[in-house]
């Protein structure tokens, strides 16, 4: 990945244009909608957060492989903030000390050369990196010797840890693969798409509520009907990894459509038992960066290794 | 098994720009950290460019809260108030700002309050509840409150008049205050100026006063604020 490679590659211009094009389609809409005299302010809030956070996006990967890597790092070390805020892990400065030295020594293990095998990223060593971390993490109450409310800590800042560290970063390591940006815009387009769709179903035919005592809002005509768009888009876009077979197309529809709905539902479990409505107030419209990556947790690890596994070429 | 106790920080919620603003702060390794390398390149630059010189260090008590009462010629007063004390305490070191000034962006307020450490006092409408909130500051232990009871930079270079709140804050408690007086604050960075030029200061830092032997009366009020206005001018020689 490169701001070059960026510039010749027809599956970055493809996304550019479909990105663009749904943007400028939403964008009418809600128009149309607030001159027929519908009430559009929230998903205005929300539409205006997009308008801000897709340049971001889609600018990242532009400017190449160190910019993703090292954007993803910056995005887990503010879900992990959020979540340390949110548990009140935060009043303990070593193990989120510990968390965020750890995240950005995953960066750096993403980004640099694997020493034996010669390719970008240090695969082996990052998939490595909780054993030492959790080492780490479990060696703080033993020098402040200390041992009340230990543990809860000590679960919390792994959870922290290899949740919204480790597994997220595996989006970041993916920037190191062959097929870099078929994989990442494909993941990042198809995980979004996934729970707008969520949202849709639910708001016109969801009657039955999924889970009810987490989530309120979500409904079993959201989760089926996202879980069938999920099936569809890969074929749709099969030009981002032509190299895929019929079944790994499934497969991967799969992982997304019942991947993302499970990371919104973690994170809900999570905030719910917390006893928070929002992980924080970062992005205007959507909540924290938790309550937008939520999906992307959940999806993105799960994805890595059945490319590597199944994907062949790339 | 007993279900876990989360304590989730209160300002989850608010969004930045009102942390800024909002006080007591929530401590944050970030912030700390920039602050701390603020405060280092800050005591450089005032000692090389400006060639500060500290005077009465040993007065400044080892432990405990106190405030630092000074005269306010330029922004220079605070900068010179935050390099003279420990650097360990840097972050227990709140100079009082206004908040009408200091916090009205949200750059302003970023400065204000990851750098400076600043307490935003409201110098205009709620002097009542800043003065509890520099209170509560200093019943806790180990705080030092940075305060310009004049309440505005002088454009003359003659000090100010006094205005009643130290005295509120001093009269019939146990607080150490120490008178503290700068010179060649207004001659280095007059109000209205953009940047500094390279002038010399000299901040003088005197003996703690204690008024705990007062009550809170009006007339005991008066008479803190008159004491400490007093040990500021001696400090500055009479003039300013």
């Amino acid at each position: 990945m490169s701001i070059e490679l960026a510039f010749n590659s027809p599956i970055f211009l493809r996304y550019l244009v479909i990105v663009g094009g749904l943007l400028a389609c939403a964008g009418v809409v809600l128009g149309a909608l607030h001159l027929v005299g519908r009430n559009v302010a929230s998903p205005l809030r929300t539409y205006r957060g997009w308008l801000v956070m897709i340049p971001i996006v889609l600018g990242t990967l532009f400017l190449g492989r160190e910019a993703t890597i090292l954007g993803v790092t910056l995005l887990a070390a503010i879900g992990f903030k959020e979540f340390a805020r949110a548990t009140g892990l935060h009043e303990d400065w070593w193990m989120t000390g510990i968390v965020y030295l750890a995240i950005f020594a995953l960066g750096a293990v993403s980004l640099v050369t694997d020493p034996r095998l010669g390719s970008p990223g240090w695969y082996g060593f990052f998939m490595a990196s909780p054993v030492f971390v959790i080492a780490l993490i479990l060696l703080v109450p033993i020098l402040r010797n200390h041992a009340s409310g230990e543990l809860q800590k000590v679960a919390l800042t792994i959870l922290g840890f290899i949740y919204f560290g480790w597994m997220f970063m595996h989006l970041g390591f993916l920037a190191n693969t062959g097929n870099a940006y078929g994989y990442l815009l494909f993941l990042v387009f198809a995980v979004e798409v996934n729970d707008v769709a969520a949202y849709t179903f639910g708001r016109i035919f969801g009657r039955r509520k999924l889970r009810e005592r987490i989530s309120p809002n979500k409904t079993l005509a959201g989760s089926v009907g996202a879980i069938a768009v999920s099936l569809v888009l890969p074929w749709l876009l099969w030009f981002s990894f032509p190299h895929f077979s019929p079944a790994l197309l499934v497969l991967t529809g799969l992982i997304v459509g019942i991947g993302g709905q499970l990371g919104d539902l973690v994170i809900s479990y999570i905030k719910r038992d917390i006893g928070i409505k929002d992980m924080g107030t970062t992005i205007q419209g959507h909540g924290g960066i938790l309550d937008r990556v939520d999906s992307m947790i959940f999806v993105a690890p799960i994805f890595f290794h059945t490319v590597r596994w199944f994907g062949g070429a790339g | 098994m007993d279900t876990w106790k989360y304590h989730p920080s209160p300002g989850i919620g608010t969004p930045v720009s009102e942390s800024l603003r909002s006080f007591p702060r929530e401590p944050g390794m970030l912030a700390y950290a920039i602050r701390s390398i603020a405060a280092l390149v800050l005591r450089l630059w005032m000692r090389t460019y400006h060639r500060l010189r500290i005077e009465g260090h040993e007065n400044l008590p080892a432990r405990g809260s106190f405030v630092l009462v000074c005269n306010h010629t330029s922004h220079l007063d605070t900068l010179c108030l935050l390099s003279s004390v420990p650097l360990r305490r840097i972050h227990h070191c709140f100079p009082a700002a206004a908040a009408d000034y200091f916090f009205s962006s949200l750059p302003r307020s970023a400065v204000s309050a990851i750098l400076i450490n600043a307490l935003p006092f409201d110098r205009k409408a709620r002097g009542a509840r800043s003065l509890a909130l520099c209170s509560a500051l200093l019943q806790k232990d180990g705080n030092i409150l940075i305060l310009f009871p004049e309440g505005t930079r002088t454009t003359t270079g003659k000090m100010g008049r006094f205005r009643s709140g130290i005295g509120r804050l001093a009269a019939g408690k146990d607080l150490d205050i120490l008178p503290c007086h700068l010179e060649g604050g207004i001659r280095a960075w007059p109000k209205g100026k953009l940047f500094p030029s390279p002038r010399r200061l000299h901040l003088r830092i005197g003996r703690a006063r204690n008024y705990r032997h007062l009550d809170q009366g009006p007339a005991s009020v008066r008479a803190v604020c008159a004491d400490l206005e007093e040990g500021v001018a001696e400090l500055g020689g009479g003039s300013s």
